[in-house]
């Protein structure tokens, strides 16, 4: 009994490396590996931080944790925008820490065969690349994020 | 019997406990000693009782390598005990060997902490053939007394040795353990305190050795009134052996505690004379106390008849820390939740003067508690402090540098999970100084310094933090040496000359840096500064570096006295709230007069206070937050310290008084360095928002 359930959670895991969680930013579709996703809330009071760069927004109250916040739209270098009801927060996991990633809308989960993803092209121009695949679903393309190298320069400690 | 029995968990705990304890007042007194070159009456007669109570406690958990490398450490100083003099014979090698003892035990009970019951014993035998060798070196030097002391010491003191095996066979002869029920009658060592959960330890450890077991009293475990019969006559087991009454006997005499003890057998009184004196010196008391020495039959007995049960524990328990950080976060929890109770919105505009009343009794508990909590955690620095003394003194003989490591401030307090962070900083930061900073004593005369190098240690409390400070007066940092590597590594984020000397300092705390070229026993392992400074910044303090060339550099940590519970002062500003600690407001007020106020040309701004000039520092700017509210005249000013500095903060407008748990700010900003800029963390308020802590004492100083 137990047995299974490690072993449905051992396939879950599994599973959970090649499922990408879709999010809209600026008519723009981005995915993320569900294994960084800890949970998605709607935008709530962000308590600002001064002196730091402007795309850190600040800190929410995650139950009693503080987490810090990110808008991702001005991460990429993307036009601020007002929060609206589709606006959420996309708390990630990444290096031990709790992250809230500010997008648009927050799209579907999606299976992508990673074999078949196309790679985005590396070149002197692209350094800051930080796509890791792209793929088509459905009728649209989705570009996913390779997030260690998207926050690089967040998650560096100095 | 080195196999960890799972249902002994709790002795085994209290093992590991009192065995560290011991160990490291061990440790203290003989860095005392060493320091004084002699070793006084009371501390021979300390160390023999350190190592009595380890050999004694690990014979009974069945670490009988441990026990058998304390029983000849007991040895040395029984014969030192019995004459002083002796101790110059053997004083350059003793300490050194009493220090390598000391670690192989903290090893070993290192290792059984950490690998339970996988736990497998390292062998002793090197240390214990050379302890026996300062015997033999003293017992050369008194032929008559030696030979005396050696065959009672081993008897009397433990079995696990077998050294004598014939005070064993006697037993075994005069009672034929067959199948007869036997009575054992124990008397337990005076003032060992709770003779009935001891007897009642004794039979526990008896059962897997008798087919039958009882006791008079029985159940002695269930009541403690029974102390004062089992005293004066002794608790009698009763049992009927599955090997042997050998066997049983052995169990007996590893017991802790246990003065003396005598076979009585019902069926034969024969059997009883003879159990009688032969178990006379087997007990484990009477070391000493055999026919040779008549002299001083008295008082070694006392001594060593205390050594279990005396010290200073009886009024202590000892409590698992993760219980205490429990209890600490519910207190944490209780007081959020009592803010939200006070502060919430549907009491707004009532009068509830009943449900007022209550609830400032409510406070006043919740504070009475959240105090005793608070203490319960507090312990003193020494304990830090001690560890150091250990590493300097070895780290001088290895490098061959003389250092004086020299204390102060060891008691003051702080929170255990600080103390316990602190550890790893401190250590390294010491081995630093010892390996790079201080100087060779040749370089050291050259350089007309002392020939013996110091490193100081200091700690004191000022206003809600502590602060640490490690100095030593060796080289000093090489400003150039560590920009030079500092661009070997690549570190560097901003052309080279736009750096301050304390940049450069702070650069050794970057992760991969290490100005040692050498790779030594003790630093330049390439994890250094950067650990250290983790490790600070984990519990909320931080580091700063003063170094002058030649004259020594100082490492000073801020750390905050506790991770908890602060009396804060709420302030807005714009849509941000900010809370500032109570201990430093002096005093807060609405300017009503502009005439108080001097612009200065610079665009800052003072005011004027009974005679005094202070600097007005104007948060909304500081910190750059938009706000409707930039005349002095519309928002609050509040007059806060820190130290001998003080100033006046503006800010929109004062929301009121509240308890809150600070929480340090995720480590994801450590790189923004918000703790010098002024905040020194987060709180969740009542209503669930954030609040940002002022640093009353950086905000300060970085406006200056």
């Amino acid at each position: 009994m137990e047995e299974n359930t490690i072993q449905a959670t051992l396939e879950a895991s599994d599973d959970l490396s090649n499922r990408f969680l879709t999010f809209g930013i600026d008519g723009a579709i981005y995915g993320i590996s569900l294994t960084n996703v800890l949970e998605i809330i709607g935008i709530q009071d962000i308590t600002s931080v001064p002196n730091v760069p402007q795309h850190v927004k600040g800190l929410i109250n995650l139950r009693g944790k503080v987490v810090p916040v990110i808008d991702t739209r001005l991460k990429m270098g993307k036009p601020e925008r007002d929060y609206d009801d589709l606006t959420c927060i996309v708390v990630i996991d990444i290096q031990d820490m709790h992250i809230g990633l500010i997008v648009d809308k927050v799209e579907e989960v999606i299976s992508v065969d990673l074999e078949h993803a196309a790679v985005p092209p590396r070149t002197g121009i692209q350094e800051k690349q930080f796509l890791s695949s792209v793929v088509e679903h459905g009728n649209h393309t989705v570009l996913n994020i390779d997030l260690e190298k998207f926050m690089a320069d967040d998650l560096r400690q100095y | 019997m080195s196999t960890v029995d799972s249902g002994m968990d709790s002795l085994f705990e209290a093992f590991i406990y009192e065995t560290t304890s011991l160990l490291d007042q061990l440790d203290e007194i003989m860095l005392d000693s060493e320091k004084q070159k002699s070793l006084s009456e009371d501390n021979i007669n300390e160390i023999f009782r350190i190592m009595h109570t380890t050999k004694g406690s690990a014979a009974m958990m069945g670490f009988n390598e441990i026990s058998s490398l304390a029983h000849s450490v007991e040895d040395v100083f029984f014969l030192i005990r019995e004459d002083p003099k002796r101790l110059d014979l053997v004083v350059d090698t003793l300490f050194d060997l009493v220090f390598q003892a000391s670690d192989f035990l903290r090893q070993e009970i290192e290792s059984i902490q950490n690998n339970g019951s996988d736990y497998a014993p390292a062998d002793p035998t090197d240390l214990i053939n050379k302890l026996e060798e300062q015997v033999a070196v003293m017992k050369g030097e008194t032929p008559e007394a030696a030979p005396a002391a050696e065959t009672t010491a081993p008897a009397a003191a433990t079995s696990a040795e077998a050294d004598k095996p014939s005070e064993d066979a006697k037993v075994q002869t005069a009672i034929p353990a067959g199948d007869d029920v036997v009575q054992i009658r124990v008397f337990f060592a005076d003032d060992s305190q709770m003779e009935n959960i001891r007897a009642f330890m004794l039979m526990t450890q008896l059962k897997d050795h008798c087919d039958f077991l009882d006791s008079d009293p029985e159940h002695p475990e269930t009541d403690s009134s029974l102390c004062e019969s089992i005293i004066k006559n002794g608790f009698v087991v009763i049992l009927k052996p599955t090997y042997s009454l050998d066997d049983v006997i052995k169990v007996v005499e590893n017991t802790s505690s246990i003065k003396s003890y005598e076979v009585l057998n019902s069926s034969d009184n024969a059997g009883e004379k003879n159990a009688e004196k032969s178990t006379a010196p087997a007990g484990k008391t009477s070391a000493g106390n055999s026919a040779q020495t008549p002299a001083a039959p008295a008082k070694p007995n006392v001594q060593s008849t205390g050594s279990s049960g005396k010290g200073v524990k009886q009024s202590l328990i000892s409590v698992n820390q993760s219980k205490l950080d429990h209890l600490m976060d519910l207190v944490g929890e209780l007081v959020t939740a009592e803010s939200m109770v006070s502060s919430n919105k549907d009491l707004v505009g009532l009068k509830l003067d009943n449900f007022t009343k209550s609830f400032r009794e409510l406070r006043k508990l919740t504070d009475e508690l959240q105090d005793v909590v608070m203490s319960i955690r507090m312990v003193p620095l020494t304990g830090n402090f001690q560890k150091m003394n250990r590493i300097v003194r070895d780290m001088s003989k290895k490098l061959k540098k003389e250092v004086d490591l020299v204390t102060i401030g060891g008691d003051t307090e702080v929170d255990k999970t600080i103390s316990d962070a602190l550890t790893d900083p401190l250590m390294h930061m010491i081995r630093n100084s010892m390996d790079h900073a201080i100087e060779t004593p040749e370089e050291r005369v050259a350089l007309g310094k002392p020939e013996t190098g110091k490193v100081t240690l200091s700690a004191r409390n000022v206003g809600g933090e502590i602060l640490i400070d490690v100095a030593d007066d060796g080289r000093g940092l090489d400003t150039e040496k560590i920009m030079e590597k500092a661009r070997k590594n690549g570190i560097l984020t901003k052309p080279e000359n736009e750096y301050t000397d304390k940049e450069i300092f702070h650069l050794i705390m970057l992760p991969g840096f290490s100005t040692n070229e050498n790779v030594t026993e003790y630093s330049g392992r390439g994890v250094g500064m950067d650990v250290v400074r983790k490790n600070v910044e984990n519990v909320g303090g931080s580091i700063s570096i003063h170094s002058e060339t030649n004259k020594g550099t100082t490492f000073t940590l801020k750390i905050p006295l506790t991770l908890a519970i602060m009396d804060v002062m709420d302030v807005s500003l714009g849509t941000t709230t900010f809370s500032i600690p109570i201990t430093s407001i002096k005093q807060s007020f609405k300017l009503t007069d502009d005439g108080q106020i001097m612009h200065n040309t610079d665009g800052t701004d003072m005011i004027m206070l009974r005679g005094e000039c202070y600097p007005i520092i104007h948060l909304y700017e500081y910190f750059n937050i938009p706000t409707e509210v930039t005349d002095l005249k519309d928002g609050i000013v509040i007059q806060v310290e820190s130290g001998s500095d003080v100033a006046c903060i503006f800010a929109d407008e004062l929301l009121g008084e509240q308890q809150v748990v600070v929480k340090p700010f995720p480590p994801f900003f450590n790189k923004y360095n918000l703790k010098n800029s002024g905040l020194s963390g987060c709180t969740i308020l009542g209503n669930g928002s954030i609040s940002l802590i002022l640093d009353i004492r950086s905000l300060l100083s970085s406006e200056r």
